[in-house]
């Protein structure tokens, strides 16, 4: 039961990632991203990491994807239109990437169930639990997330100086 | 599990769920003989005693109605909009606990939905979902004030929701725990040196209480934050295109949102359904803790009714600045303070 749900919100999260790279209205495709955010969060949750789950909801699909729509409305982005040439090189080269994309997916997959060692059978309550990740995040890895919180501040000010530029003396 | 199991888990779980839009229709008459009282008129007190029956009337209007789609709309959209909104209004209080733990008959039946190991998570989670509603109904009419009340509405939202979860950060840092029958618990009982005062989270968080109460305001779009509906400039906000029973979709998940968010703060800073003195053992303790929660939770009903009638709407930039100069800060300070508080405790 709980292996269908899961299966059924994975493939729910990639059918609807795909409807959201071929949309031509971008306001349908950020749509499309916020229900494959929501079925992650699915599959998060039958993973047994609800914790994870509410973070992904309240962050990508809450907070994220709402500026994204908000950038969209303020700018009023129409629909992609067709193009006219079809730009057949383009076409080409993406079938190529795709191909060999897939490839080394299917190459990777196929030997992985052998080399992945299996979840030490730890209390399954324990393992989305909200103190354990504080621990492995604030004792065990406190130099790569204070590394990561400098890297966004980084772009926070940067991205500050950009929208202050015109206005500087 | 027995079919009895079943029956009690369907029961608990359906009741908030059904008991929540049955809660609208009185809330209305509520709304509206106290915006009369307020402004010293009679107020709707044709359709049965004190105009009682008025909410069921308006209701069966809006059924027989006819529901307008405007042409250029987004059709699937345009009805997917209200859809959404009651989804997140009414899921919210899945994870509410409105009472104590009945043991009755060998079982032990906890009264909440589902006590999920991150309770309050799950309600930021879905409440941060509702936006989705306001914005899609505004760009999906195809129409200028629809759009701007959508646009308004986003920005607005975004801004508060930070104000309002750190502020509840204070709250999950006091009792350590997200989960929300935990938190309802560590408020049980009295101060040692002031035996009269019971622990709720609201006397050390007073600050905080105040912040997750005004962003409270903002995230239901009601007055003094109803700019999304500005009716003076916006006609009716997002909700301008939507007619019938759509727009009484919309209008049922506002005041959805206010019961669910009354309950919130009930249970964040008032101690939920417990009260000092009040033990809840057997079938009569178990019902008065839950009477006891749906007063306090009424109780913050009437203050949004009363603070809606009383204030006038901000101007958009002083929203802003309001929620990004003054509450983010007063809630990080709150923050703070919780912090230092529970280390001098630990300390001890």
């Amino acid at each position: 039961m709980g292996r269908l749900i899961f299966d059924a919100a994975a493939l729910v999260a990639i059918v609807f990632a795909g409807l959201m790279v071929v949309g031509r209205n971008p306001v349908k495709s950020v749509l499309a991203l916020v229900v494959s955010f929501f079925a992650l969060a699915a599959c998060y949750v039958m993973l047994l990491s609800p914790f994870v789950a509410a973070i992904q909801v309240i962050v990508y699909a809450g907070a994220i994807l709402v500026l994204f729509l908000f950038v969209l409305m303020l700018l009023n982005v129409g629909p992609e239109r067709p193009e006219k040439t079809g730009r057949p090189i383009q076409t080409g080269l993406g079938a190529v990437t795709i191909l060999v994309f897939a490839g080394l997916l299917f190459g990777m997959l196929r030997g992985s169930a052998a080399r992945v060692p299996a979840i030490p059978p730890t209390d399954p309550a324990a393992l989305g639990d909200p103190a354990g990740l504080a621990r492995l995040l604030f004792a065990d890895y406190l130099l790569h997330f204070e590394a990561v919180s400098v890297l966004l501040l980084a772009a926070l000010v940067g991205a500050f100086v950009l929208a202050k530029r015109e206005d500087a003396p | 599990m027995t079919l009895t199991d079943w029956l009690i888990l369907i029961l608990r779980v359906c009741l908030p769920a059904m008991l929540l839009p049955a809660c609208v229709i009185p809330l209305t008459w509520i709304e509206r003989r106290g915006a009369a009282f307020i402004q010293d008129r009679p107020g709707p007190n044709r359709v049965g005693p004190f105009g009682l029956l008025q909410p069921l009337a308006d209701v069966l209007k809006m059924f027989f109605k006819e529901a307008v789609t405007p042409d250029s709309a987004d059709r699937f959209l345009y009805l997917l909009a209200p859809g959404i909104a009651i989804f997140a209004a009414l899921s919210t209080f899945a994870v509410v606990p409105y009472g104590a733990t009945l043991e009755m008959g060998g079982r032990t039946i906890p009264l909440v939905g589902a006590d999920v190991s991150i309770g309050i998570l799950y309600v930021f989670a879905i409440t941060s979902l509702s936006v989705y509603a306001i914005v899609l109904a505004g760009w999906s009419s195809n129409s200028k004030f629809s759009l701007i009340g959508g646009i308004r509405s986003s920005a607005q939202i975004i801004s508060y929701e930070l104000a309002m979860t750190t502020a509840a950060a204070g709250v999950i840092l006091a009792a350590s725990s997200f989960r929300l029958s935990d938190i309802i618990t560590a408020q049980q009982g009295t101060y040692h040196l002031l035996p009269f005062l019971p622990r709720w989270n609201v006397f050390p968080q007073l600050i905080g209480f105040i912040v997750f109460l005004v962003a409270a305001f903002a995230e239901t779009n009601r007055l003094p934050f109803d700019l999304p509906e500005a009716e003076a400039e916006l006609v009716a906000g997002y909700h301008t295109e939507y007619s019938a029973m759509r727009f009484g979709a919309f209008q049922m998940a506002e005041y959805v949102n206010i019961i669910v968010v009354s309950a919130m703060m009930t249970t964040l800073y008032f101690g939920g359904w417990s009260l000092p003195g009040l033990s809840p053992r057997g079938l009569g303790g178990v019902l008065l803790s839950v009477v006891v929660f749906a007063a306090k939770t009424f109780a913050f009903i009437c203050v949004f009714v009363w603070v809606r009638w009383t204030l006038p709407r901000f101007r958009y930039d002083q929203l802003m600045r309001l929620g990004w100069k003054t509450l983010l800060p007063l809630a990080l300070l709150n923050l703070l303070w919780i912090a230092a508080l529970e280390m001098w405790k630990a300390a001890r």
